[in-house]
């Protein structure tokens, strides 16, 4: 592909590229350089956030909520979009016009138009009714996390769609030759194709998830607390103190660091696996 | 791939269904917290739970907006206490989402003083417990601004200050448009359409002046004015305490208006459908003893409403700034209840304001 | 397909065969989003057609009131705010998706030219800004154009900002605040569908002598349609219902309709309001979204560009 895009365009994209990165870790480089401030009546930097940070039992278990929160919603959300995302580009009648036809897409549109505190209101009132009449459903972890599938899942459809919509749809007839089974020819033709969309659906998924505050605050249930409903509340009491710029920096320092760890790892075991026999 | 993974989904949806459950195979009361994030000691807690032998949950919110839309949205049957703040009061009581509180079974309400017994917001503490208090000022920079008078001008007269940033507090308007009749003359504690209408228009138009910086609380506007961004706002006297404590605003100076300004109060209230209203009063009583709530403001760095524990009361919180002087006291105001229609027009004059 | 040459039967066993698939893939996931969101939505939005009592909370009887009020009737009078609230948050989705559109493009072709082992990486330092809790990174855009930063003094020499007042809050800090915040929603989608790139249509093109942006408006962009037409969805809904930004980096001087419907479910209660301005949007939205649907459709020529 690099002997397609000629040099000057390259340089022109590089040229535009490497400041939109800068500009999109500067403010973190400030969070970063707040965190290191000085601890109370002291001057000069210290590590005094952090240990305040690390004290705070309140903080871990909120950030495992988080995680569990995120990865648990992503993965069943991916599932269930690509899913959707694949069916209906592949299945459904092209070119048919009327409500019906459209109906699935609005069905997909509604939770991301929905305004988030509408869409966490209407849960609560929904788990609710559920919970005093059935006892199953009580506000906590779960129904958070099937809120959080819930807004999730048309991010992943979209995406996925996407990327089967520029594919000539030959290729499933063609499969389909080859493979008797749907289900042999989802998993050995379509997942494959459509894998930088599941990963980047994954990733959105994620995203939404662990920054959501009103849908969760909503949701949950006494002690269920989120890294940003603590966040939140932390900020309405005492600002941005030094400990949330620490918390932050932690975050993004960590999947920094274990993104580049996992980069060089792999490059080092394609090379080993280069090496001449 | 796709088989793991939902695979994984699955055991983590377990292992998240299995959670409520696991709190309830524990046989020990629960007391479920609802309050403002950081404003309890978690010593206090944790003695409360060894005297009583509960288990206390603690779940936060950042904004009584919040807190009261998810008790009207079915949470008032998840938790039995929470800490609106005292003008949110009158509209949980008339809306049904707070029962009211009884007094028989606190003996410790007597510590309380006498101003916070029978507080016009709730005549007779019917439904609600003073819990911390303190006063509403203005803090600013005197570097940048100088000949401040000690007054609501200094926020709403474009003389004192033509050029630099400020703001003014969000939220519900009520402490703007009672700090705005008082600048007009018209008392803190204005209560009439026509009044509200001349407050709204000052506001409007303070709005529009162009060192206009926004609408943005007391506490974060502090970080702001630390920070240099704005040069002037409205400040609780407790955040700019303990700035000066811990050294980090020593110039910025801070007074309560003199036309008046507020005393505000947060209070205990117990939900309409809390699962454990005697553990919620036991709660109560608890921190209304003396010791207890003399702990909590020393770790809050609040004033106390309780006049027993006043003189267990350390550091800067026996200063001026806290303890107010008699003439302090001549122009500190609790915000008056709205009911009813008053409070559906103060809204709608709100709202007006803010497009 | 040469379904005349087939008997009747299997063309109905065809098709019913295709519906049973349709019905099993995209069921789940409909089914979900019906549940757990159409229904309950449904009953809230439903008090958008009851009156409200003194304190906001919902009661009979049924009026049209919430939705007069929604055309600027109120008590005290009438006033064109909920227009100029209304096109105001237009305005603000308009830019965001323009902004991210123009960023997104450089960024994901910059992607591309770089070896494949690197773009996953480059692509998670796109997306893992995001990852920090919105208040705080929007916060430290407040600093970065505030009164004392640098950035701000360029601005106050170049006499663009008054000299004691900082970039932000106003509107060139919104619009910073919008980019940042929705880049990445805009970049996925663009990228999983540019990712596989023909680039056999360009040499093509190249062999017919075009060249330069030519080349690329009429052998890459079209290829990339599907993914952009994603990217404006998940980037113009948010921001036409986005009030953080405009109210952290805007100074909080205006409503935006996402505010509006926030404040009438907490700090100025009128839930029957909010439910009504809820409809009025959701209503607006959908007609957008199935012109856009129609469009896209005309644009992507045979087959949808987008669900």
């Amino acid at each position: 592909m690099s002997n397609v895009v000629p040099r000057s365009v390259r340089n022109m994209l590089s040229a535009i590229s490497w400041p939109v990165y800068i500009l999109l870790y500067t403010p973190l480089a400030l969070v970063a350089l707040y965190s290191f401030a000085p601890a109370p009546n002291h001057s000069g930097h210290s590590l005094h956030a952090y240990s305040v940070l690390f004290a705070d039992g309140d903080v871990g278990a909120a950030l495992q909520r988080s995680l569990i929160l995120a990865i648990g919603s992503a993965t069943v959300s991916t599932a269930l979009g690509t899913l959707l995302g694949y069916g209906l580009c592949r299945f459904r009648k092209p070119n048919a016009r009327g409500v019906a036809a459209n109906l699935p897409s609005l069905i997909i549109y509604t939770p991301i138009i929905m305004p988030s505190l509408v869409f966490g209101i209407s849960e609560l009132i929904f788990f609710n009714f559920v919970h005093s009449t059935t006892g199953l459903l009580g506000a906590g972890l779960l129904t958070m996390v099937i809120a959080h599938i819930t807004f999730q899942v048309p991010y992943v459809a979209l995406t996925v769609f996407a990327r089967l919509a520029g594919l000539d749809p030959n290729l499933f007839e063609a499969s389909n030759d080859l493979y008797a089974n749907g289900i042999k020819s989802f998993f050995y033709l379509t997942v494959p194709v459509v894998r930088p969309a599941i990963i980047g659906g994954f990733l959105l998924g994620i995203t939404l998830s662990i920054d959501d505050f009103t849908i969760s605050f909503f949701t949950s249930g006494p002690g269920s607390v989120t890294l940003p409903i603590y966040i939140y509340g932390a900020i309405a009491r005492k600002g941005i103190s030094p400990e949330i710029n620490a918390l932050g920096t932690l975050m993004i320092g960590t999947i920094i660091v274990l993104a580049i760890l996992h980069f060089f790892i792999n490059r080092h075991r394609e090379r080993a696996s280069q090496l001449p026999v | 791939m796709l088989k793991l993974r939902i695979l994984l989904a699955g055991c983590l949806l377990a292992l998240g269904m299995s959670s409520p459950r696991i709190a309830q195979a524990d046989s020990t009361p629960v007391l479920n917290l609802f309050i403002w994030s950081s404003y309890i000691d978690p010593a206090l807690l944790t003695a409360f739970e060894k005297k009583y032998n509960v288990k206390v949950v603690e779940t936060d919110y950042a904004s009584n907006a919040e807190m009261s839309a998810k008790l009207k949205a079915g949470g008032d049957s998840q938790y039995d206490i929470a800490v609106p703040s005292s003008y949110y009061v009158p509209e949980l009581a008339a809306e049904g989402l707070i029962q009211p509180i009884d007094h028989s079974a606190l003996p410790n309400f007597k510590n309380l003083g006498a101003k916070f017994q029978n507080p016009s917001y709730d005549p007779g503490d019917k439904y609600s417990i003073p819990y911390q208090t303190g006063t509403t000022g203005i803090v600013y920079d005197p570097a940048k601004l100088k000949n401040v008078p000690e007054s609501w001008a200094a926020l709403y007269d474009p003389k004192v200050n033509p050029n630099f940033p400020f703001v003014l507090p969000k939220g519900e308007g009520r402490d703007q448009i009672a700090s705005a009749c008082a600048y007009l003359g018209l008392g803190f504690t204005c209560a009439t359409k026509e009044d509200w209408l001349k407050a709204a228009k000052l506001i409007v138009a303070t709005k529009k002046r162009p060192n206009f910086a926004g609408f943005v609380d007391e506490t974060p506007a502090r970080d702001q004015m630390k920070s240099g961004l704005i040069a002037i706002s409205t400040a609780y006297n407790g955040d700019i305490g303990q700035c000066y404590a811990d050294g980090s605003c020593k110039t910025l100076k801070y007074f309560l208006p003199k036309e008046g300004t507020e005393q505000w109060v947060d209070t205990m209230a117990i939900p309409a459908h809390a699962p454990n209203p005697k553990l919620a009063l036991e709660f109560i009583n608890f921190i209304l003893d003396a010791a207890n709530g003399a702990d909590l403001s020393n770790w809050n760095q609040y004033s106390s409403p309780n006049q027993a524990a006043q003189s267990q009361l350390q550091g800067i919180l026996q200063t001026e700034m806290f303890t107010p002087s008699a003439a302090d006291e001549k122009i500190l105001y609790f915000l008056p209840p709205l009911e009813g229609a008053q409070y559906k027009l103060f809204n709608d004059i709100w709202t007006s304001v803010l497009q | 397909m040469s379904a005349s040459a087939l008997p009747q039967t299997a063309v109905q066993t065809e098709s019913r065969a295709r519906a049973f698939r349709l019905w099993v893939t995209a069921g789940p996931g409909l089914f979900w989003i019906i549940l757990f969101l159409l229904i309950p939505s449904a009953v809230l939005l439903g008090i958008g057609f009851l009156s409200s009592n003194d304190y906001g909370s919902p009661v009979m009887p049924l009026t049209s009131q919430p939705f007069q009020q929604v055309a600027g009737f109120s008590l005290l009078g009438w006033d064109d705010g909920n227009i100029i609230i209304f096109l105001r948050s237009l305005e603000q989705a308009g830019i965001a998706t323009v902004v991210t559109a123009l960023l997104a493009y450089p960024l994901v072709f910059f992607i591309m030219t770089r070896p494949e082992s690197v773009r996953p990486l480059l692509m998670l330092f796109i997306v893992l800004p995001s990852w920090t809790n919105q208040v705080v990174r929007t916060y430290a855009w407040l600093e970065l154009l505030g009164p004392n930063a640098p950035l701000t003094w360029v601005a106050h020499a170049l006499h663009i900002v008054p000299p004691d007042l900082g970039i932000a809050p106003g509107g060139f800090a919104v619009t910073t605040g919008l980019a940042y915040n929705y880049l990445p929603y805009m970049i996925v989608p663009l990228y999983a569908s540019a990712e596989r790139l023909d680039w056999t249509l360009v040499e093509a093109g190249r062999d017919l002598y075009a060249s330069g942006f030519k080349l690329f408006w009429h052998t890459v962009f079209p290829q990339t349609i599907p993914g952009l037409l994603s990217g404006i969805i998940f980037v113009a809904i948010p921001a036409f219902g986005d009030y953080v930004v405009p109210q952290l980096l805007g100074g909080d001087r205006a409503l935006m309709i996402g505010s509006l419907i926030a404040n009438q479910f907490t700090e100025t209660p009128d839930w029957p309001y909010g439910a009504a301005l809820t409809i009025i949007m959701l209503v607006f939205t959908a007609a957008g979204l199935i012109t856009f649907r129609i469009m896209s459709r005309k644009l992507g020529g045979e087959g949808e560009a987008t669900i």
